[in-house]
């Protein structure tokens, strides 16, 4: 790999570009793929199998052929509402986890940049909020606050853009409540089950770093899942 | 998708090479039974040995830098590392899950 090579893809991480790193496993060049973009030399010979694998976020080797493909996504974007207690061991647990985290809470004394260094708050409703950050089907909602008046905006958002994770904090009678107000709101019950409520797995552990464990292996395994 | 710390192998990559230092990469490109990290895995090793990441449980990582390093003092540019359990070099280092592995080589060049 050449040392501009490396730059580029340094760039386009910080830029948030996805691309693929495409090396030719016989002479060692190695060129930056971009989907709708025309590729340099040799590699344009094998667009049409690359844009596959990057397509199915895979990496591999192409069929015949001695080129590599390393596919670059995106990490998962995941919006946690309620700058609590859980959501300062979520962040750090998400770190090694490849998640990128943006907090939304209208409470500003709850989100204090100490509690939450290099991590993106919003300090709003979630309904302004939601206008600040690009969502789809890749995204995750964490709901903390189990305060309706901003838990429940947030998840008729994550709701009706059909995110791929929904968990609400809160007991089975939280949930239970919750769910009547969601289906007052007009919401279907299938579309309701799609919520993780009660959120995370069965572990027993009730402590604020043992919930985010329990919330965060549930992020996980839903990951996998599809 | 491969994405697990892999901007931070970069990024170690290009401070090495801001210090004067020779640097190479170690990526997994071919996986065959029960290896233990998947196809994309990248490893960053500079000339004096010292590395970030991981192409396997642990199994072959010495086996890797010390090719990496001398990959370095030829001045090679790449090459392809195979792991097979019947391979002696395998046994060697220890692929004890029972896996093949092969893994790309190569030297960040000018």
């Amino acid at each position: 790999m050449k040392i501009k090579t490396l730059q580029e893809i340094l760039k386009y991480k910080s830029l948030k570009k996805e691309f693929a790193i495409l090396t030719d496993l016989k002479n060692g060049d190695s060129e930056i793929f971009i989907p709708n973009q025309i590729i340099k030399g040799e590699f344009s010979k094998y667009l049409d199998e690359i844009e596959i694998i990057f397509k199915s976020n895979k990496n591999g080797i192409l069929k015949n052929e001695e080129i590599f493909v390393q596919t670059c996504k995106n990490p998962i974007k995941v919006i946690i509402v309620g700058a609590v207690h859980i959501a300062e061991y979520l962040i750090n647990y998400a770190k090694s986890l490849n998640f990128e985290i943006t907090i939304i809470d209208p409470r500003g004394f709850f989100a204090s940049r100490e509690k939450f260094p290099d991590t993106k708050i919003i300090n709003k409703w979630p309904t302004e909020a939601f206008k600040e950050i690009e969502t789809n089907s890749k995204t995750a909602l964490i709901a903390l606050t189990h305060d309706p008046k901003i838990d429940d905006p947030a998840l008729q958002y994550a709701l009706k853009n059909k995110f791929f994770y929904i968990g609400a904090l809160g007991s089975k009678k939280t949930h239970e409540k919750r769910c009547l107000r969601l289906i007052e709101s007009g919401f279907k019950n299938e579309e309701i089950k799609l919520i993780n409520g009660p959120i995370g797995i069965k572990l027993g552990g009730k402590s604020p770093s043992e919930i985010a464990l329990s919330i965060v292996a549930q992020l996980v395994s839903e990951k996998y899942k599809n | 998708m491969k994405d697990f710390s892999e901007k931070i192998i970069f990024e170690k990559a290009s401070d090495w090479i801001e210090n004067n230092q020779k640097v190479a990469l170690a990526t997994v490109i071919q996986t065959w039974g029960s290896s233990p990290l998947e196809v994309g895995s990248r490893m960053v090793i500079n000339e004096n040995g010292n590395f970030l990441g991981s192409v396997s449980g642990g199994c072959v990582e010495s086996k890797v830098i010390e090719e990496c390093i001398s990959l370095m003092k030829n001045n090679k540019i790449s090459t392809v590392i195979d792991f097979k359990v019947s391979n002696e070099s395998a046994w060697e280092v220890g692929l004890a899950c029972g896996g093949d592995i092969s893994i790309y080589i190569e030297q960040i060049t000018q």
